[in-house]
């Protein structure tokens, strides 16, 4: 990312996440960077199995056998997580860098009462007695819109609606002032009208808290919302990086662009929906070379070597071999790997 | 929640009465009259005679049924059928239907259900309910609920004695047994559950599952000869049979008499507990609340023994009350190899000396008991686990 | 384990690389296929079905090559130990002079035949219940669940133990029987819950569009997915029959000799733990393995056939 005024929260650098299967080695993140600034908020945007939820879930550390976290740093202040012995990991999770998940339906335990899920946090990040863990409880829910706090922490997560729940967990998560937020797709299970009463939830929560987010989603409607730095990733590699507002009118990788443009707008008058032709590739049967070229529009030769991610644009990363105008590069047609490095030596180099 | 409760035993007495129907039915059916036993040429004619007509045994099942009962079955059902057909025309008048066929049916309705009123009237003096099985049946079962009349489940066959008696001096013996083996199971086999879940794949997990499938697949009895073989033969640490040294009432040799077949038990028992709550821990170990736990940064510790085991137990606590009725009827095979006074022997003796009353009694109680046992573990059930609401 | 890690293809002249890349090699495998792989990759449950065959076959072969042996007492061979150089007689003589191995394989052939059948049974029976109650529905349920919940609330063990002792002990068939009619409820349940689900789903509907009766829809369409916890039932029952079974023989009230059962053997095994303590162990062992075999086996299938591990108690 471009450098900041202020240093880094997290730093992912190299982050190469596996899982060892019967079938093979899945490389679910195979070497990913990038960073969130304080107080900003980056949006994780790929398709589903691209990798975007295992890297919040190696950020937390919360990655079991068959997976393990094969290589990388994850610095968060100068410390690096992946270093950290397992109490001190334990005290910054839910402390620290907190994270929501998907599905309130699931992830919230049934027999416990939802106060008592969230005074348990408190109680465990912050010596307080527990009548003030759970007057923190029932002041955070009252903070995330539920109304009649008191009478609602004393119910059992069934007794409340997907929104709610999904409220409750955000409760969970911002009652220690966490410096980070990941919220690994907080509205995909919730209705549109819910999904925007969360959203403005999650920004208001941002203001005053001045806290981070990791935004993991899927939507583009979402990151644009939200989004102060946007980091496209495909098939386990970051293949764009940019501010949102670069991603949106600029953007430079043809998966990016063919996400933007699969999205139809009101008043726009088509007799098809654009698609992104083809599927996610099989992660035990990658392709060599570039990720996408199955079904990138401009697959060239030079696409048979694995592009870098390079800077298009100041501070546009991005993982092609088109120029930054977004043409074939100049190279010969039958591009050996020398005359490719030569291409990309080129262009400044990244990551 | 009471209401619930009410509700089931209701809906329990159709069930208690298909068993009642059953278990009469299969002893009277059964070749082999429960008199046989006295045709001993000692006893006089007229005896046999007489207890022929006291157990109703001289009363042929089906001549009888159709004599007496074939009316009340023809009206019973005549009455059935108007139900019906009156059920359908009110049912078109409702929806404002005045055909011709609506009438007609409302019309046939009340023929029919004036004809079984006929038959019901003029035919009730004929029923001899209380001779027919049937009136038999109903007749038992009512005395089987005064349970506090010692004659209330009959006289045995074998010692004349109540057969309330015979069968209350048995239980505590049975439940020694069971009793103490359940609690055994119960605090042994919920910790190696909980070891081989959290530990699963390594060593101590393998050797745990390995062990419980063996323990369950031996036979109960087979278990028993081999460690008798073993410790009262080999190594003559425990005695072989019985409850007590003859004489000696001392708990302590109650102690020594009940560790062998309580051993017995209770290895079975804890093989198959401990499988189950290996796998029921495992399943909740995967949830996401559980993910939700850690990432909230608790203790390990904490994580599995507040949010994990909480949800685990669940099941097993389930188990527990299906459990119940066991503790009675469970223990049959293994108070017979260690010759235990239980209730497990007396009814296999009962079945084998044909002692009916004995017989019908014992399937009753093992039947009331499967019954309240369901009723406890869905009761249960529901106190553990908030989502459920009766 | 075949890996679907493949190698890359490498272009030919003309093509690029992409062009033969687009090809998605990952080999495609039918139902019944990964269901085999699954199975294989259990290695208990391999085991269970190679030492269940094996004992099926010792069960079947032998006793039919032998004949009568089993029956053949001798007194002057009795309690005569056993001795490996003798290829007839490897475990011995009991103590009336019966062949052990003999008449150990004879007992395994009746209880492998006793459980067999009472499974075939107990799967006639609940198999035909659980449908007609799952796919009618309505008060059909209602009432044949209602006749489960009878059964199922009477003393099993001791149900068998009346059913046996009245109609006629020492009868294989009559323990067939009551074994039979007192276990089909289980796959009755199962069946019955498997057809209420497939009944709403998408491809039964479909058929009922195309205008399938109702037999062909069950006969054709909903008994194949259900047959899997079936099966499973199946194979479970048969360790389970088999255990009853013997307890019954223990006790007198099945298989009596000279007839052979695995139960049987050990009756009087007590009275003659001092002379040979083997003829304890011997049938006991071959009748946990045989219990074993039919677990691991039920177990591997049940993980075989859904994978999605469904642990329902």
């Amino acid at each position: 990312m471009v450098s900041e005024t202020n240093a880094p929260l997290l730093q992912i650098e190299g982050l190469k996440t596996y899982f060892h299967t019967q079938d093979g080695t899945v490389k679910a993140v195979d070497g990913v960077s990038y960073e969130i600034g304080d107080g900003k908020t980056v949006g994780v945007v790929g398709e589903s199995g691209c990798g975007k939820s295992i890297t919040a879930l190696s950020v937390m550390r919360l990655i079991d056998t068959p997976g393990e976290i094969a290589a990388g740093t994850i610095k968060l202040h100068d410390r690096d997580l992946l270093k950290v012995d397992a109490a001190e990991m334990r005290d910054i999770r839910g402390n620290s860098i907190s994270m929501i998940f998907q599905e309130p339906m699931t992830s919230l335990n049934p027999v416990f009462t939802c106060g008592d899920q969230i005074s348990e946090v408190v109680s465990r990040h912050m010596s307080v007695s527990r009548r003030e863990a759970w007057a923190r409880a029932v002041e955070m829910l009252g903070l995330v819109g539920i109304p009649d706090p008191a009478r609602r922490a004393k119910q059992y997560p069934h007794e409340l609606s997907g929104g709610m729940r999904q409220r409750v967990m955000i409760a969970m998560a911002l009652s220690t002032n966490p410096e980070l937020l990941i919220a690994d797709e907080p509205t995909t299970a919730l209705d549109v009208t819910i999904q925007a009463q969360i959203l403005e939830l999650m920004k208001s929560l941002r203001e005053r808290n001045r806290m981070a987010i990791m935004l993991i989603t899927h939507d583009l409607g979402v990151v644009a919302e939200m989004a102060d730095d946007v980091v496209v990733m495909y098939a386990g590699k970051v293949v764009e990086k940019s501010d949102a507002l670069t991603v949106y009118e600029q953007p430079h990788h043809p998966y990016t662009k063919g996400l933007l443009a699969s999205i139809p707008r009101l008043g726009e008058k088509r007799e098809r929906l654009a698609v992104i032709q083809g599927v996610v590739p099989n992660p035990l049967n990658l392709p060599q070379g570039c990720l996408f070229k199955r079904r990138c529009p401009y697959a060239m030769p030079i696409c048979d070597t694995p592009p870098p991610l390079q800077e298009v644009h100041p501070g546009q990363l991005s993982r092609c071999w088109l120029t930054p105008g977004g043409e074939a590069p100049a190279v010969g047609p039958d591009a050996s790997g020398d005359v490719a490095a030569e291409a990309a030596a080129a262009l400044t180099v990244s990551a | 929640m009471a209401a619930y409760i009410f509700r089931r035993l209701l809906q329990s007495i159709p069930i208690l009465i298909g068993i009642a129907i059953i278990s009469f039915m299969i002893v009277h059916i059964a070749p082999g009259s429960p008199i046989d036993r006295f045709r001993s040429g000692r006893v006089s004619p007229e005896t046999i005679n007489n207890l022929i007509r006291l157990y109703g045994l001289d009363q042929p099942l089906l001549p009888i049924w159709v004599e007496n009962g074939m009316s009340l079955l023809v009206s019973l059902f005549l009455m059935g059928l108007a139900g019906v057909l009156a059920w359908f025309a009110l049912r078109g008048m409702r929806r404002g239907r005045t055909g011709l066929s609506v009438y007609a049916t409302g019309l046939i309705a009340l023929l029919l259900m004036g004809g079984s009123l006929y038959l019901i009237i003029t035919g009730f003096r004929e029923w001899q309910l209380l001779v027919t099985w049937p009136g038999q049946l109903i007749n038992w079962m009512l005395a089987f609920l005064q349970v506090w009349r010692p004659d209330a489940w009959g006289y045995s066959f074998t010692d004349g004695q109540p057969v309330i008696t015979k069968i209350a001096e048995r239980v505590p013996y049975t439940l020694e047994l069971m009793g103490t083996s359940l609690v055994l199971t119960v605090i042994i086999a919920i910790p190696v559950g909980i070891l081989g879940a959290v530990r699963q794949y390594s060593l101590s997990d393998k050797i745990i599952m390995v062990l419980a499938t063996i323990g369950y697949a031996m036979p109960t009895f087979w278990l028993g000869l081999v460690l008798k073989y073993i410790f009262a033969f080999q190594l003559d640490v425990f005695p072989l049979f019985g409850r007590h040294e003859f004489g000696d009432d001392s708990i302590v040799d109650l102690v020594w008499h009940m560790v062998l077949p309580v051993m017995t038990l209770t290895i079975v028992s804890v093989a198959g507990w401990s499988r189950y709550m290996r796998s029921s821990m495992l399943e909740v170990m995967r949830q996401d609340y559980v993910r939700t736990a850690k990432a909230k940064g608790l203790q390990t510790s904490r994580v599995l023994y507040k949010h994990a085991l909480r949800n685990a137990l669940i099941p097993i606590v389930t188990l527990l009350g299906l459990t119940i009725p066991s503790l009675l009827v469970g223990a049959a095979v293994t108070e017979a190899v260690f010759s235990w006074p239980g209730l497990g022997g007396l009814g296999v003796t009962s079945v084998i000396e044909r002692d009916y009353p004995l017989v019908l009694a014992f399937v009753m109680v093992g039947g009331t008991m499967v019954i309240l046992g369901n009723l406890l573990a869905d009761v249960l059930y529901a106190f553990v686990d908030p989502r459920i609401k009766y | 384990m075949e890996s679907t890690q493949l190698a890359p293809i490498p272009a030919a002249a003309g093509q690029t690389q992409s062009m033969v890349d687009e090809v998605d090699l990952t080999p495609v495998r039918t139902y019944w296929q990964l269901v085999r792989q699954r199975f294989m990759q259990h290695r208990l449950a391999v085991v269970g079905l190679i030492l269940m065959t094996t004992l099926t076959t010792m069960a079947i072969v032998i006793p039919t090559v032998t004949g009568d042996a089993y029956q053949k007492t001798s007194l002057t061979l009795a309690n005569h130990p056993a001795s490996f150089i003798n290829p007839f007689a490897p475990f011995g003589f009991d103590t009336i002079g019966q062949n052990i191995f003999i008449r150990l394989m004879k007992a395994l052939q009746t209880s492998l035949f006793v459980a067999f059948s009472a499974v075939t049974i107990i799967v006639v029976i609940g198999v035909t219940v659980g449908a007609v109650a799952g796919y009618l529905g309505g008060r059909v349920d209602n009432a044949l669940m209602r006749l489960v919940d009878i059964v199922l609330s009477l003393p099993s063990f001791f149900l068998i133990v009346m059913l046996v002792a009245l109609w006629g002990s020492g009868n294989p068939a009559v323990v067939i029987f009551a074994i039979g009619l007192v276990g089909w409820t289980t796959a009755a349940r199962l069946v019955r819950g498997e057809f209420l689900s497939l009944r709403e789903t998408d491809y039964v509907q479909a058929a009922r569009a195309l205008g399938a009766d109702d037999r062909r829809i069950v006969l054709r369409h909903m008994l194949p997915a259900a047959m899997a916890p079936v099966i499973v039932a199946a194979t479970l029952g048969i360790a389970d029959s088999v255990v009853v079974e013997a307890t019954l023989s223990y006790l007198s009230f099945g298989i009596s000799p000279p007839e052979a059962s695995l139960g049987n053997m050990l009756t009087n095994a007590l009275e003659f733990f001092f002379r040979s303590p083997a003829l304890i162990f011997i049938p006991g062992i071959t009748l946990i393995l045989v219990v074993l075999a039919a677990s691991f086996l039920g177990d591997g299938l049940r993980d075989a056939l859904d994978p999605r591990q469904r642990v329902k108690g």
